[in-house]
């Protein structure tokens, strides 16, 4: 089965003994555990003042690494989001843009969110919102931090009914509570989990809507793909979830 | 590689199969290549202060499935240590009677409270397991009843014939290994949160394979997941043996 993985980063996270990747390392470390294409963004946008210059590192890095598609971070909560986007924009391997509510202080509901989400569509651009990078249980004990709230998403999500959005890192109970209320999200399955995943999701959400992710190097990568791998789940089914859906919403 | 988990709710009411969603799930454990799993009752069922009426029925329900899938099945006892030592010793000795082999503690109290002393006593007479909930409290704040993995190392001090097993190592994270690095009759399972990646590396590194253990927390997490935290590690494989299997055939006395 070919594999295109909605979530991975490169740089360095500084509150948990995990792999720092650049590009090249990143993809390696995919190709050995069978997964050859994956949208990446770069953590040092994280916490840096403003995204741009990881921005560029990764458009850079990334060049000639093959089956790297480069996720630049976003930040409208700063003035200077509508040129950072155009620069991003400008290389055309960028098809989406990714987005940290939490941790770049501002709410959905922000006039600037609303404004990034109008100029993202004008653009035929997607957006991934980042609900959660970490279990917000295992946060930093410095940082205070949540999870984007479900009805905050929602809400987004009817204030900007075209823009195609992929939500990343919802819980199982969450994809539940707001996929079949929103037909046109994409949730990636990242910290989706219940003893037989994939079934369980399926008998309230259509296969369209999930997709595969394993959010390296945050979470064991070889995981994602096991729960995909032994899904009791129709072949095709698991072929649109581990790329299909994903391939088609960037198109 | 065969595995042994040492941490499973086949019965939970928030699954809303009963006991025919038992049989699934014991079948889907069987097609991972587990070839016995403990477990530990439907600790969500009645909230955390559960009575000593509802820890019957929720050990009954353990024992049916002791009953059901012979030698597959090792029970533990769920007690609430707030109930008091009669309570604790009734429903102890019951169910070591029908064959339990060790004792889940939940929530109802901290790990460090006297009420613990009956149920540690119980366990030492019994030769029993505890298998105590834990979890880090920087961020959760519930430490006068969750135990924090301090209080785990706090409780394993006062009785260090008593083998304990700490849940959750994602969710004690590294904080958590340190706590119970030089209490020698800790281990940790597994278990809890999505597969943070290097914990199970690191807990080998501070504590050694031989105290870790498999662990998955179904049916709230995925068989195949939990086990890709070990599998999808870059330890050797007699270090992966150990903590899938070995380890917890030791400790449980399997053949």
């Amino acid at each position: 089965m070919r594999y295109l993985d909605a979530n991975t980063w490169t740089g360095r996270w500084p509150f948990a003994f995990i792999e720092e990747h650049t590009p090249r390392s990143l993809a390696g470390h995919l190709r050995a555990h069978g997964n050859s294409r994956a949208l990446v963004s770069p953590l040092d946008a994280v916490f840096a003042p403003e995204p741009g210059p990881a921005n560029y590192q990764l458009l850079s890095t990334t060049e000639g690494v093959t089956g790297l598609v480069p996720v630049p971070v976003l930040n409208p909560g700063l003035a200077g989001w509508r040129d950072e986007l155009a620069t991003c924009a400008a290389d055309p391997r960028v098809r989406a843009v990714r987005i940290l509510p939490r941790y770049h202080n501002y709410r959905l509901a922000a006039r600037a969110v609303l404004e990034l989400a109008a100029e993202l569509q004008r653009r035929r651009l997607r957006l991934i919102v980042q609900v959660r990078l970490i279990d917000e249980r295992h946060e930093f004990h410095a940082m205070n931090l949540k999870p984007v709230p479900v009805a905050e998403l929602q809400a987004f999500l009817r204030q900007a009914p075209r823009l195609r959005v992929l939500a990343s890192g919802l819980l199982r109970s969450e994809i539940l509570a707001v996929l079949p209320k929103h037909p046109r999200l994409l949730a990636d399955l990242s910290f989706a989990e219940w003893h037989d995943t994939i079934p369980h999701l399926l008998a309230k959400v259509p296969a369209r809507q999930l997709a595969f992710a394993s959010h390296t190097p945050f979470l064991v990568t070889a995981a994602a793909r096991a729960k995909l791998d032994t899904a009791e789940a129709g072949a095709a089914t698991l072929r649109q979830i581990a790329a299909g859906n994903l391939e088609r919403w960037l198109a | 590689m065969r595995a042994i988990d040492v941490h499973t709710h086949p019965l939970l009411r928030d699954d809303h199969r009963a006991r025919a969603g038992a049989d699934q799930l014991i079948r889907r454990a069987r097609a991972h290549g587990i070839r016995h799993i403990v477990v530990l009752g439907d600790v969500l069922a009645y909230g955390r202060q559960p009575t000593a009426a509802q820890l019957q029925r929720i050990n009954d329900d353990t024992a049916w499935l002791m009953r059901q899938y012979p030698g597959y099945v090792t029970g533990f006892c769920y007690v609430n240590p707030v109930l008091g030592e009669r309570a604790v010793s009734r429903e102890v000795d019951r169910c070591v009677a029908r064959g339990f082999r060790g004792i889940k503690l939940e929530i109802a109290n901290n790990a460090h409270d006297a009420c613990m002393g009956p149920v540690m006593a119980a366990a030492e007479r019994h030769g029993l397991i505890v298998l105590q909930h834990a979890w880090s409290m920087t961020k959760i704040r519930q430490r006068s009843f969750h135990t924090d993995p301090e209080d785990v190392a706090t409780l394993a001090r006062r009785f260090p014939r008593v083998r304990i097993i700490m849940a959750h190592l994602t969710g004690c994270g590294v904080r958590g290994v340190l706590a119970v690095k030089d209490c020698p009759n800790v281990v940790v399972d597994t278990s809890g949160a999505a597969p943070e990646a290097g914990l199970v590396e690191y807990a080998v590194a501070q504590l050694g394979a031989e105290r870790v253990l498999y662990g998955s927390d179904v049916p709230i997490r995925d068989f195949a997941v939990a086990l890709a935290r070990i599998t999808g590690t870059q330890l050797d494989a007699a270090s992966q043996r150990k903590i899938l299997h070995d380890n917890a055939r030791a400790l449980l006395r399997l053949p």
